[in-house]
This record gives C-alpha cells, structure tokens and sequence, in this order.
C-alpha cells in the first residue's frame, strides 16, 4: 500500500538547547545496549521516582520506558505496539505507556529480538525493573505485569506524601522516615543485585549533581518570565530529558548550564519565538500530545506562545536542613519537601496546591489563557483538570481550555475537533484582551 | 422433520429452513424494522409459505443475533456466537477463525477442530469496526454503501484513515476530500482502518487458517481484501454470508432434536396460534 | 418473619437507616473503599457507611466536576453526592486507595464538604514499613475523629468492636457456604443484595439479617437440580444486583466471588491482639484488592500463585466452571491485573471472560451476548 508522505507532527523548537535534545534521547538507548555489552545493569524505570541518584551512584543504567513511549509517538511508530498489547488483552484505556511498553516487551519477545527499525535501536531486555508509586498507579502495577514477558528481578518501592490538610510539623517524620525505609530495601535490593555495596561518598556527589541540575533548570525556567517569550513549551518537554533520564550526572549539570546561558543571551537581546507575540498561554496540566507536538507551532502561527507549564516541571529548588547527615536520608527529606512546597500557602488560601502554582504561574508570567490536555488513558494527570479549572476561576477571569486526546494513542485525537477548539480559545483571549 | 433458524441481527432479519440432511431448503433475509416480534412472525410466515410447509412441520426453532429474545414462537435462545460457529463448521469444516461483520457489532470467533467455540471476541460498544462505520461515511461521501466495496478496488493511492472513531473518522474524511482525495482512495483506506481495527481484535484470539468472513461485512469486495491483507493469507467467504447464523440456529435445532431433547410444548401452541 | 423484604428494604433505599440512626442523634462517616477500618468509626458510636453509586441513574451532573475518563464507580458516587444523596454523611472520609480514589477526595469534599473531612493515606506496597506507616495513618486518623467528636477512643471498646465485627464476618463466611453445593442454595443476585444491605447500617444490624436469611434458606425446599455453569467472579465494586442478575438469568449459577463487595472485605478475619490497631493493620492493608502491590516471588508461576492463589483456592473449593473478570473501565489496576489473573486461571484449565463495563444499567443490556455466548461455550 502506497502511503502519503507523513506530515510533520513534530514541532519545531526555539531554542538550540531543545534541538540538542534528539541526540540525547538517542544516547539513552544507546548506552542502555552498550552498558550491557560492559556487564553494567540496566534497569527499567519509572521517572521522578525519587531514586535516580541512587541509581546513577550503584551504577545501574536507566531505561526509561514511558520516555520511549513518548518517543514512539513522537515518530509515529506507536500503532504496532498498542495493538500488540491489545491482542495481548490489555484494554483501550488503559494508561498507553504501558500499552506501548508491554506491547514492545511482547512483540521483542515474540521475534526473540529488537523489533525492526525500532525507534533509536529500541529498548534491550532489562537486567532489573524497578518500579514506584510515584505519580500513578500503573507505575508499579505495569513493570509487575512485565513479568508475562521477561524474567528480570522486579522490586518496587512506595512514594508517598501527604494531603494537603495536615499538620506538616506532625507528619513530616514519619513520611520521611518510610521514605527512607523504602529506599533503603531498594538500596539493599540493587546492592545484592550488583554484588557491590553503595558507596555513600558517591551517592552524595549523585545527589548533588542532581540538584545543581535541578537548581539551573529552575533558574532557566525563572528566566522565560521576560517578554517576549524566547524559549515556548515545546523546548520544555524537550529539556526534561536531561532533567529526569540524566538526573545526577554532569551531563545534566552542563546542559542546564548551557540551557540557562542561552535563555538569558536570548532574554537579553528579545530573541522571541514569535514576532509580534499576542498571547502568552499557560499549559496547565496534562501529558503532552506527544504525537502531535506541532499544534504549538499551530498556535503561534497566531501570535500566541505557550510560555510555562505545570507539566514535567521540576520542583521548585527545597532546602534540606543540616542536620541531616545522611544522603539516603537527604533524599527522603527532599521528596517529603517537594511534595509539600506549596501545602502551607494552600492551606492559607485555595486549599490546593496546584491551584497555588498555577495561579502563581499566571502572574510571574503574565499569562493570557490556560491550556489543558485530558489524555483518554492517563488518570493521574487527567483527573482533578476540571476541578483545578473550577477552583481556578474563582481567583481569575482568564479563558481557561481542555483539550482532550491522549498523550500517544492518536486513535483519540482529532485534528479537525482541535483546530476548531484553538480557534474558539484564540477569540476567547482576543476579547479579553480588548 | 425440518428445522428452522431466525437470525434477527440490527439491520437484517435471516430465516433458514434445513431438513434432516442439513440442506438448506429455504433462505429469506428481510430488514429487521423497530418491531422486531412482528418483524420475526411475517419473515417465518413467508419462509413457510415459500417452502409450501406448516408449522408443526418444524422441529426445533431456534432465535438468535440480538433481537433473540424477540422471538415467541422460538424454542430457543443462542447466541450468535455459537450459531455462527455451528453454521461455518457446516459450510467449512476447516476454520478455525470467523470474523463476522455485522451492522452494529463485529466479532472473532475461535473453533477448535470439532468446530467448538473455544473463544470469542465482541465488539459491540462502539460503531468503529463496523457496518455502521461504513455506512455513516459512505453518507459523508455521496455515495452507496453497497458502490463502497467497488469503488474501493479502483483506488491507485490508498488514503490512510488513522481514526476509527466513526465521529473522527467523518471529520477526517472531510478533511480528506478537501484536500482533494479521491474518493476510491478515500473507500479504500476506510477499509484499511476498518480491517485493521477487526483484525487486531481478532488477533487476541490468535490467528490461524482457515479464516471465514461472515455477515454483511463479507459482502465488500474491498473489506475482505483489506481483511487479507492484514490477515496475510486468502480469506473464505460463504456464498451468502448474511445467512450463517440463520443456518447455524437451524442446525443447532436439528442438534438439539438428535440429542433427544423436545421443544417446550407450550411455546409451541403459542407458537402455533400465532400462525393461525 | 422472612428476613427477605428487609434486606430488599435496606438495598432499595439505601441510606435510609443511616438517615434514621443520625436523627436518633449518631453520626454517620461515610468513606470509599476496603482501606477504611469499620472498626474504628463504629468505636467512637458513629455509623460507618460505605459510599456506593447508583448505576441506573445516568452521570448528568458529575461531569461539571470530574472527566469522563474517571472510573464510572466514582464518578457515580460524586454525582450523587452533588445532587444530594449523600447529605447524611457527617464524616467523608476517602483513602489512598487508587489514583482516582485520590482526586476524588479534594473534588469531593470541596464540592460537598461534610463536617469532618479525612483523607487516609495507604501505602502501596506491601512489607514491615508499609504496616508501621498504615498504623500511624490509622492513628492520625483516630486523633482527628477524636478532635472532631470531642471524645477519646476507648481501647476496650475498639477490642469489642473488632469482636463484633469478626462475628459478621464468621456469619457472611457461613452464608458463603451454603453456595458450595449444586445447586447452591442462594443465588448471586440474593447475596449482592444482602452485602449491599449491610454497607449503610450497624454491624449488629447486619448480622441479624444474615442470621435470619441463613434460617430461611437452610428450611427453603431442596432446589431442583438442574444443572448449570457455576461463575466464580472477580473485579472491584459491584453495588448493583444487574449485572449478577444478567449473569443467572443467562442461564448460569454465581456461586463464589473476589469482589471489594463481597469476599474481599470480609474473608479473613481482623486478629483480636492486645493493641487492637496491630490486629487492624494487619488485616486492613493486607487485602488483596489490585491497588496493592505484592512483592515479586520466584519464578512467574510462583509470582501468579503468590498473588492470585486465593482465587484460585476459592474456584477450586467452590467448584466454579468459569470465571468472569468484571473490571470498570478505566481501572488501571484492574486491568493490568486482568491478563495475569487470565494466565493463572487459564493454567488451572479454567475458562475465563474479560468484561468491561461503564457501571450503567443502560447499558449492560449490551453484555448479554457475550455472557451468554461465554455460558453456551464452558457448558
């Protein structure tokens, strides 16, 4: 069958640090193949689990397999996957991540090798899964069902933080505290998987690359409140990668280093994204469309850029105190104090935490309108949209928007029903604004 | 004794008298209306008449498709599921698979060597893998759902449909014809994501030859086409592919007889009355 | 007297006892899923009710607040809250329960804040640490109802009241028994509506209905064999006789069930420890609902033992011909656990069905075809 040339769904970037991006991407999978050669351990991971520096410090390769889902949307090449899973009875709705990732694991191990023409070479067979509960629930439950296609030893850990209404003061030590134990039977999981002890020294250089990373990202990303706006969402969810898949190496300081003296060069000189910029749009929440990334070009076709996002953002840099001594206790402490930042100032007034960063968002960076995406297979970052929007309008008059698809099922998005919804959202900012 | 097999599927009513050697000696296939116990007593009423027999010249007979349950004179409920494998293993004793296409629903069905349902997938919640698909984009396209299949075979450059959501799938093909495609382009890549959408559900079942289409979706020269191509080998087809749970209800009759068992007496007076 | 027309009484009008403890002067707490100890409500004299849907009402006014892609189940029960229903609730309490179960406390009590609003948080996985942190989630969540009623938890009365509740749960065991036979002597469709029944009233309340159902069904006359496929059924909530109901009517008995309704809250028993709470956490957060995370073991055969052997345990001393998987749609949990449970079953040589459903009874109508054909296939 003949097929059309496929249009470009990609977007295109801003920044040269964003086109930077596609060679890292690459690399990941890469080295995952080449440490294998070298008798190192690759593991299947979930992002933001809280443990990429222990990783980076015992040595375990990373194989982010939602980044490679992403990937294979970002391609196109993400239909075989999903019906393989399908056939292998996993629903439509599931989380399509997962879909993708336990539809490649099948059909790997159906052909006893890569699938052909693979995006970037595709992804070996891990030598460890490690899961979490971080973010969502098929975090854990999809590397449990891997077991249908790999033998690898799979251990997941809990990351848990409080509701909003607690006393922080009563609960903090008894969070952290779990959060330590949790890392720590995974430390003693990959230490008898390793064969090698962690070495804490290390862990402590890890985590302090990791924060550094962390901290710039967060500099850079103070830098794009300047108008006009020099580096769009697009780039964002493009920089992430360094942020979560080379979290704790110098690779990632480096890059934000670079990122951030661009975007201040840019800042600087008024190097803008579009030239006579009209609307600065938030995105609000939401995976990406990862499939059709060129509706950001779409939009600034119109004068309308989007500026910041509540989407794969780092967390706000947190000050462990010095007291604590120990690099896994740190880590407990910093995930307890990431998950609460913004508890004690949503208790003082909306009672939301999101509904706090996004209305601080809204006046650091003068936004115009805010932008949801509601993927079809993805709970965790869909659920509470609607909620987030309501709670949002009793504190802003801003036109707020939910686009619906899915983050790489394409099966869920319409070109025509999208076009119509930014053209109804572009008259909404436009009559605001007069 | 002859047995007979009521089909009432969402668009087409099937009725199939066989005799004692499984020979089908009356076939009727009328639309099935909104009043489906009417619809079912005038199609048996007709088929009797054309075969010259009477009521009670029926041994078993057996209601299935959707509106079974619509059916009072019936000695029996079975789904289509079944009826459908029984009525293939009669015309092809070698499948294994039956992709059956109906106007609202589209299902897979495993047969193990005796022709037993060892498995079975439905789709019967949303139009996209179905004639109703077809149906609603042959009406966005000007054209006769029964020109689809024809037209689709003089496609030269296949326009790929990537939405199978009959309501995105109607947008896309209007973005489509406005982008100038041709409309057999357009019917053929319609069959594409069709047969794609099937055939991936059917794989759940596993895959194996020989492979039978069935139902009304049988009847496109351009789905069965693009069923092969996913499938990667040639499909059977029955010679009248609307009638293969009609006949499988019939002879799943006649099985019922043959095991001795007798249909329920008083369905049968009531049955009779109504023939009166 | 038939304990039948009550138990239809408590299923029909849900609410309706809660409503009439709390103008007697109780309050009642209401909470979402098996994460919630009973126990510990009841030992402060509140009445702990288990929030429920109602599928044959359509989901009009939910939508405003949540996204059609939540789990029906709750997006049925916030639906009904808004409209109302649910104005009886004192306490809302939800757990840590699932990805949805979580937004849906913040949704929930911001739209419809009751007086005491809790959130209980439920570690995922499944270890030493995992009991120690339930524990002191439990406690926080003592502390809080105690602020809230202005009294202290009597630790005498927290051991009664496990007591108590482990007698319901020794007498739905019996009642469970008596649908080992064939046929059973209770249908699937009288014991939803018995379970359902006891979600909204007082333990003692309950066991006196199954205590009189028992009574009955033990004197019904014999039922005439007939012989039919015995369903075992897993998935989550099942708060509605429909689907239960299309299942026998299709021709087939529901005989034993893994349901977060049924088995699954009431199976085994909470231990009667020195420190009550200790026995607590150690039943509560081992149930085996899919949000739980069981640590790998061994090889993938032992792995689906170790996470599904209980079920299979069940089918086997039940007697089940097949098994149907009933999971709502958008149950992530579920339906990543749906493939494995398939597998294991599969390997005992039983039949299995994978079902999903939209919680509607407007729709499940569209379930009959492939019930049966399922029923028609296993015969």
């Amino acid at each position: 069958m003949e097929e059309r040339e496929p249009a470009k769904t990609t977007a295109t970037k801003g920044t040269d640090a964003a086109r930077k991006i596609r060679a890292m991407v690459k690399n990941i999978y890469k080295s995952c193949h080449e440490a294998q050669s070298q008798g190192k351990k690759v593991a299947y991971i979930m992002v933001s689990s809280q443990y990429d520096e222990i990783l980076r410090a015992m040595d375990i390769v990373p194989l982010p397999t939602e980044n490679y889902a992403g990937l294979c949307a970002a391609k196109r090449d993400m239909d075989r996957f999903l019906t393989k899973a399908e056939e292998d009875g996993y629903s439509q709705v599931l989380c399509s991540y997962a879909r993708i990732g336990l539809g490649f694991d099948s059909l790997r191990k159906e052909l006893g090798g890569m699938p052909e023409n693979a995006p970037d070479g595709g992804m070996p067979l891990p030598d460890i899964i490690l899961g979490s509960s971080g973010v969502c629930d098929p975090r854990f439950k999809w590397f449990q069902a891997c077991g249908r296609f790999m033998t690898a030893p799979t251990y997941s850990i809990d990351v848990m933080h409080p509701p909003v209404h607690c006393d922080l003061n009563a609960v903090r030590d008894h969070y952290v505290q779990y959060q330590k134990v949790q890392f720590e039977g995974l430390i003693a999981f990959l230490e008898k998987q390793t064969g090698k002890p962690l070495n804490k020294d290390r862990l402590w250089e890890t985590i302090r690359l990791g924060d550094e990373a962390w901290r710039l990202w967060y500099e850079s990303d103070r830098l794009r409140t300047a108008k006009p706006c020099v580096m769009p969402s697009q780039d964002h969810f493009n920089v992430m990668v360094p942020a979560y898949y080379y979290s704790g190496t110098q690779e990632a300081v480096d890059y934000f280093q670079d990122l951030v003296d661009e975007v201040k060069y840019k800042v600087e000189n008024k190097l803008a994204v579009v030239p006579d910029e009209k609307y600065r749009i938030l995105y609000g929440g939401g995976l990406p469309p990862w499939h059709t990334m060129w509706f950001f070009n779409y939009f600034e076709s119109f004068g309308a850029v989007f500026v910041i996002e509540n989407q794969y953002r780092g967390f706000d840099p947190v000050e462990v105190p010095d007291h604590v001594k120990d690099p896994v206790e740190y880590l407990a402490w910093r995930a307890f104090l990431r998950y609460t930042a913004r508890h004690e100032q949503a208790k003082a007034n909306s009672g939301n935490p999101v509904v706090e960063k996004i209305l601080d968002l809204i006046q650091d960076y003068d936004i115009d309108g805010v932008f949801f995406h509601a993927c079809r297979s993805c709970r965790a970052t869909t659920i509470g949209q609607i909620h987030t929007k309501n709670m949002l309008g009793r504190y802003s008059d801003l036109p707020m928007t939910q686009f619906v698809s899915d983050m790489v099922d394409l099966r869920d998005y319409s070109e025509a029903q999208w076009k119509a919804q930014i053209h109804a959202f572009l008259d909404a900012m436009a009559s605001r604004k007069k | 004794m002859n047995f007979a097999g009521i089909d009432i599927g969402s668009t087409m009513t099937k009725v199939v008298i066989v005799d004692e050697q499984e020979n089908i000696i009356q076939e009727l296939i009328g639309p099935t209306g909104a009043e489906h116990r009417h619809l079912a007593l005038t199609v048996m009423k007709e088929a009797l008449e054309k075969t010259g027999l009477i009521f009670e010249q029926l041994g078993f007979i057996v209601a299935t498709g959707y509106g079974r349950i619509n059916v009072p004179f019936a000695d029996k409920q079975i789904t289509e599921i079944t009826c459908h494998a029984r009525g293939v293993r009669a015309l092809f004793p070698s499948v294994r698979i039956v992709i059956d296409i109906g106007g609202q629903d589209s299902k897979g069905i495993k047969l193990n060597q005796e022709g037993r349902v060892v498995n079975f997938v439905m789709n019967d919640k949303c139009a996209a893998g179905t004639g109703r698909f077809l149906e609603v984009i042959a009406e966005t396209l000007g054209i006769e759902l029964t020109d689809l299949g024809r037209l689709s075979l003089q496609a030269e450059n296949i326009v790929q449909i990537s939405n199978t959501c009959t309501v995105f799938a109607e947008h896309e093909v209007t973005s489509r014809l406005a982008e100038g495609a041709k409309i057999p382009d357009i019917c053929a890549g319609l069959h594409e994501a069709i047969a794609g959408r099937v055939v991936n559900m059917v794989r759940t079942l596993g895959i194996e030859k020989e492979v039978v289409v069935t139902g009304g979706g049988a009847k496109n020269p351009g789905l069965v086409k693009a069923i092969e191509g996913k499938v990667g080998f040639p499909v059977l087809t029955p010679p009248e592919p609307l009638i293969t749970g009609a006949l499988g209800a019939a002879l799943t009759g006649k099985d019922l007889a043959d095991k001795g068992l007798a249909p329920d007496q008083e369905r049968r007076l009531e049955g009779v009355t109504f023939f009166k | 007297m038939s304990a039948v027309p009550q138990i239809e009484e408590f299923y029909t009008q849900r609410g309706k006892r809660a409503r009439q403890l709390r103008d007697a002067g109780q309050k009642v707490v209401g909470y979402f899923c098996c994460f919630v100890p009973d126990e510990i409500i009841a030992a402060f004299d509140m009445v702990p009710y288990r929030i429920q849907g109602c599928p044959s009402e359509p989901i009009d006014r939910a939508d405003a607040y949540i996204e059609p892609m939540a789990c029906p189940f709750a997006r049925s029960c916030l639906n009904m809250a808004v409209k109302g229903d649910y104005d009886f609730l004192d306490g809302f309490v939800a757990p840590h329960s699932c990805d949805t179960i979580e937004r849906m406390y913040s949704i929930w009590h911001h739209n419809t804040p009751a007086a005491f609003n809790h959130f209980l948080n439920v570690p995922h996985m499944m270890g030493p640490s995992s009991d120690t942190f339930y524990r002191k989630e439990l406690e926080f969540f003592i502390k809080a109802l105690e602020n809230w009623s202005g009294r202290t938890l009597d630790q005498e009365k927290l051991k009664e009241t496990v007591k108590l509740y482990n007698r319901r749960r020794a007498r739905l065991r019996e009642l469970y028994a008596l649908r080992k036979p064939d046929p059973p002597l209770i249908s699937g469709v009288e014991i939803t509506e018995l379970m359902v029944a006891g979600m909204g009233i007082p333990a003692c309340e309950h066991i006196e209905l199954i205590d009189n159902m028992i009574a009955e069904v033990v004197k019904r006359p014999k039922p005439k064999h007939q012989k039919l496929p015995r369903i075992f059924i897993w998935g989550n909530e099942i708060d509605d006789t429909a689907f239960i109901r299309l299942v026998e009517d299709s021709g087939s008995y529901v005989v034993m069930d893994d349901l977060c309704t049924g088995s699954r809250i009431f199976w085994d028993d909470v231990p009667e420890t020195d420190d009550p709470l200790d026995g607590i956490v150690s039943r509560y957060l081992h149930i085996n609902c899919p949000r739980s995370y069981i640590p790998a073991a061994g090889n993938r055969e032992e792995d689906l033992q170790n996470r599904f052997g209980h079920i299979g345990d069940f089918v086997k001393q039940w007697r089940a011909d097949g098994v149907i998987l009933y999971i709502i749609r958008y149950c992530d949990t579920c339906e990543l656990d749906g493939p494995d449970l398939r597998e294991h079953l599969n390997a005992m040589g039983i039949p299995v069905i994978m079902i999903e459903d939209d919680y509607s009874i407007s729709t499940i109508g569209q379930l009959r075809t492939r019930i049966q054909a399922f029923l028609e296939m296993i015969i």
